[in-house]
C-alpha cells in the first residue's frame, strides 16, 4: 500500500497508472516493508509527494534516478551533433595550450627566469618585485618543482589571456545594452557558484580526456566571469559629465570606446584581470583531475597516495605562484591609477 | 532682422516619461506641470519655448533649478532630443540633420562649456584643449599650435603638459574654455560654467569672458541661476520658471519692468545701481537743457553717477555716446529707478517678447 494511492483512485487516474500494483519491490524501503510488514502510517511519517513516492503509487509516474538518466541520455544524444560544432571551435585552445606547455619547458631555466624577472620590471618598475619573484622562482626550482611551476604558469597565462580576449568584449557589449547585461547576469552568477568539479562531468563527456583543451574550457568558463564583470562596471562607472562632453564635441561611438571609456574603466578592469589570474589559478589545480598538468598534478598525488610532504610543498608552491601573480598584476594596477590620477 | 539671429528655438516642448507624445496632448490643452506629474507621472521639462539668440551676442538663461534650463541648452546641440518643436542653428533645423550632419555641427559649429568641467582625465591639458581637432582626426602636431595659443590666451601658459587634476578648479575651467574656443566654432554653450566656483575666481572668469566675447563676439548661450552673473553678462536675457519663458529681452529693460512677480522677487535682491545703466534711465534728448551738472557715459552705472553727484539730487546731466549727446540724466528718475517698481497686472499679460 503506497500513501498515494488515494489521490489517484479519487482523480480517477487509476487505469492510466496501470492495474499492476503488486510488481517486483523496486526500492529499499519496500524491501523494508516487506520485512516488517504491513504498519499504520501516522501523519509524522508523510512522505513529500515526490516523483518517488508517486511512483510507489502509480507506476506510471516515473522515478527520479529516470529523470537523470534522462538527462544523462539526452546529453549523449546530443553529444555528437554539439562536438561538431564545439570541436573545430576549441581546437585553436587545444593547439596553444600544447605550444605554451612546450615553450615554457623547452626554454631551459637559467633563460626562464629572467625573462620572467625581466616582465615583472616591465610591468611593475619595481625591484622589490622583481626580488621577490626570482626568490620565488629560485625556491621552487631548488626543490624541482620548475617544470610543474612552468606548466601550471603555461596553462594560466593562455586561458587567462582568452579569457581577457573574451570577456572585456562581452563586458563591453554588456555595458552598452541593458538587455544584454540582464540576460548574462544569471549567466554569470551560474558559472561563478557552480562548484568547479561541476564543469569537468559535462566536458570529459564531449572530450577526451587527453585533450588539453578539456581543462582549458573548463578554466576559461570558471575564470572569465570576474573580468567580464569588471569591464560591464568599469564602463558604467565612467563619470557621466566627461561622457557628456565626448558627444557635446562629436565623437563617434568607436572614438568614445577606445579614447574615453575603455582609458577610463582600466583600473576596474585590471581588477577583473587579477581576478581572473587568481581564479584560472584555484581552477588549474582541480582541472589536474583530467589529466591537467603543473602543480596541481602533485596536490593530486598528496591526496592520492597519503604523500603528506608532497601535498603540502605543492600547496606552498601554489601559494607563492598565487602570491607572484597577484602582485605583479596589482603593481600594473597601481601604475594605470597612478598615470591617471597624476 | 532675422540675419542678425543664430539661433532660433520654435515651439519646443519636452516631457519626460514613458509616453510623451500623449502627455504632450494634455500640455497643449493647458495642463499645468504639478497637474501633469499628478495625472500621468510626466515631467514637463519644457513648454513652449521660444527664443531667438542674437549672432555675436551673449544670450543668457536664467532660472532656478529644475526650471528646465539646462536642459533647454542641451537641446540646442541635440544632445537632448525634443517631444515637439524646432531649433534653426544658421537658418537650418537641426532636428532633420542626420546623425553624420549632427556630429560635424557638435565638431565644428558649436561647443560647449560644462559646469564640473568634464575634461578628460587621462589626457593632457594640452591635449584637451585640442580635443575637437583630435576627433575629426588630426594629431598632435596639427593642433599644438592653435592649442597652445588658446592656452595662452586663457591664461595657462606652460601648462600645457599638466594632467587636469593637478589644476584647481577654476585653472581645469580655463581649460574647458580654451578646449571651446581651439574648435574655432562660433556658438558656445555655456552651461553652468563658473557655477561651480568660488565666487573671486568666478568674476576673474566673468571678466575673461566679456573680455574674450569683446575680441571674438562669438554667439555665446549661458546658463546660470545666478541673477548678478547674468546681468553681468547678458545682452539678451531669457527667464525660465517651471519650464517655459517667464520673460525675455533686454536685462535693463526686465529688471525696471518686471512682468511677473517671479522676477520681481528676482530682482528685488539686485544692487540696482550697480547694475542699471545711464541709458536706460534718461530721457532721450538732444536739447541741451539749461542747468548741466556735467556729462556722463551713456554705458555708465548709476553708482558711478551717483558717485559723481555727491547725492545732490537736483542735478541733471548730458548723457554722451562717443562725443555725442543722446539724451539727458535727470537725478531724479535716477533715484526713483532705484527703487524697485510693482509690475501692474496688465503689462503682465504680455508675456515674452519684448
Amino acid at each position: 500500500m503506497a500513501t498515494y494511492d488515494f489521490l489517484f483512485d479519487t482523480l480517477g487516474l487509476r487505469d492510466w497508472c496501470g492495474a499492476e500494483q503488486s510488481g517486483g519491490l523496486s526500492s529499499m524501503a519496500d524491501l523494508m516493508g516487506q520485512a516488517g510488514g504491513e504498519t499504520e502510517t501516522t501523519i509524522w511519517d508523510l512522505p513529500f509527494p515526490s516523483l518517488d513516492a508517486l511512483n510507489e503509487a502509480c507506476s506510471s509516474v516515473p522515478q527520479s534516478r529516470d529523470l537523470t538518466r534522462g538527462l544523462e541520455r539526452g546529453f549523449l544524444d546530443i553529444k555528437d551533433s554539439l562536438k561538431v560544432v564545439v570541436d573545430p571551435l576549441t581546437q585553436p585552445l587545444s593547439w596553444a595550450l600544447e605550444n605554451a606547455l612546450w615553450v615554457m619547458q623547452a626554454v631551459p631555466w637559467w633563460i626562464m627566469i629572467p625573462m620572467l624577472m625581466l616582465v615583472t620590471w616591465g610591468v611593475g618598475r619595481s625591484g622589490k618585485l622583481v626580488a621577490l619573484v626570482a626568490a620565488c622562482f629560485g625556491f621552487l626550482a631548488f626543490i624541482d618543482f620548475y617544470d610543474h611551476t612552468m606548466q601550471t604558469l603555461a596553462i594560466i597565462f593562455v586561458c587567462a589571456f582568452i579569457c581577457v580576449l573574451l570577456g572585456v568584449p562581452i563586458g563591453i557589449a554588456m555595458s552598452r545594452n541593458d538587455r544584454v547585461q540582464k540576460a548574462l547576469i544569471p549567466v554569470l552568477d551560474m558559472l561563478q557558484t557552480l562548484p568547479p568539479f561541476v564543469y569537468l562531468i559535462p566536458l570529459i563527456f564531449l572530450f577526451s580526456v587527453t585533450e588539453p583543451k578539456l581543462y582549458g574550457i573548463a578554466i576559461i568558463l570558471y575564470a572569465i566571469v570576474p573580468v567580464v564583470r569588471l569591464t560591464d562596471l568599469g564602463i558604467r562607472l565612467v563619470d557621466k559629465d566627461v561622457i557628456e562632453a565626448a558627444d557635446a564635441f562629436g565623437m563617434t561611438k568607436r572614438q568614445k570606446l577606445l579614447g574615453v571609456q575603455i582609458p577610463l574603466a582600466l583600473p576596474n578592469i585590471m581588477a577583473g584581470v587579477n581576478q581572473t589570474i587568481m581564479m584560472s589559478l584555484a581552477m588549474v589545480v582541480i582541472a589536474s583531475l583530467v589529466s591537467a598538468p603543473g602543480l596541481g598534478v602533485l596536490v593530486l598525488r598528496g591526496i592520492r597516495s597519503l604523500e603528506l610532504g608532497v601535498g603540502l610543498l605543492s600547496g606552498l608552491g601554489i601559494v607563492l605562484l598565487a602570491i607572484i601573480l597577484d602582485r605583479v598584476t596589482k603593481a600594473a594596477l597601481a601604475r594605470i591609477n597612478a598615470e591617471q590620477k597624476s | 532682422m532675422s540675419d542678425d539671429i543664430k539661433i532660433s528655438v520654435r515651439n519646443l516642448y519636452k516631457i519626460f516619461g514613458d509616453d510623451p507624445q500623449s502627455a504632450l496632448e494634455k500640455v497643449r490643452t493647458g495642463t499645468g506641470k504639478a497637474e501633469l506629474q499628478r495625472e500621468t507621472g510626466h515631467v514637463l521639462g519644457l513648454n513652449d519655448i521660444n527664443v531667438d539668440m542674437p549672432t555675436g551676442k551673449t544670450t543668457v538663461i536664467m532660472g532656478l533649478s529644475g526650471s528646465g534650463k539646462s536642459t533647454l541648452i542641451r537641446h540646442l546641440n541635440r544632445l537632448i532630443e525634443p517631444t515637439a518643436g524646432e531649433v534653426h542653428v544658421n537658418g537650418e533645423n537641426i532636428l532633420d540633420y542626420s546623425e553624420r550632419r549632427l556630429r560635424r555641427l557638435r565638431q565644428n559649429e558649436m561647443s560647449m562649456v560644462f559646469q564640473k568641467f568634464a575634461l578628460l582625465p587621462h589626457r593632457t591639458v594640452l591635449e584637451n584643449a585640442g580635443m575637437s581637432w583630435a576627433i575629426e582626426g588630426k594629431n598632435r602636431r596639427q593642433y599644438v599650435e592653435e592649442a597652445t595659443t588658446w592656452l595662452n590666451r586663457v591664461g595657462l601658459e606652460g601648462q600645457g603638459e599638466q594632467y587636469p587634476a593637478q589644476l584647481s578648479g577654476g585653472m581645469q575651467q580655463r581649460v574647458g574654455i580654451a578646449r571651446a574656443l581651439t574648435s574655432n566654432s562660433d556658438i558656445m554653450l555655456m552651461d553652468e560654467a563658473f557655477s561651480a566656483l568660488d565666487p573671486l575666481i568666478r568674476t576673474d572668469m566673468q571678466d575673461l569672458l566679456i573680455e574674450l566675447q569683446g575680441e571674438l563676439a562669438k554667439t555665446v548661450v549661458f546658463i546660470t541661476h545666478d541673477l548678478d552673473e547674468a546681468l553681468k553678462l547678458a545682452d539678451h536675457l531669457v527667464i525660465l520658471k517651471e519650464g517655459f519663458v517667464v520673460q525675455q529681452g533686454e536685462p535693463q529693460n526686465i529688471l525696471l519692468n518686471p512682468n511677473d512677480p517671479y522676477i520681481e522677487a528676482f530682482v528685488s535682491d539686485i544692487n540696482r545701481a550697480r547694475v542699471l545703466r545711464v541709458r536706460s534711465v534718461m530721457e532721450k534728448t538732444a536739447q541741451v537743457p539749461g542747468d548741466i551738472a556735467g556729462e556722463v557715459d551713456f554705458n555708465d552705472t548709476l553708482e558711478s553717477v551717483i558717485a559723481v553727484s555727491q547725492g545732490d539730487t537736483t542735478n541733471n546731466y548730458r548723457v554722451m555716446e562717443s562725443g555725442r549727446q543722446v539724451g539727458v540724466l535727470h537725478m531724479r528718475d535716477l533715484v526713483r529707478a532705484l527703487v524697485p517698481r510693482k509690475s501692474d497686472e496688465e503689462v503682465a499679460e504680455g508675456q515674452g517678447a519684448h
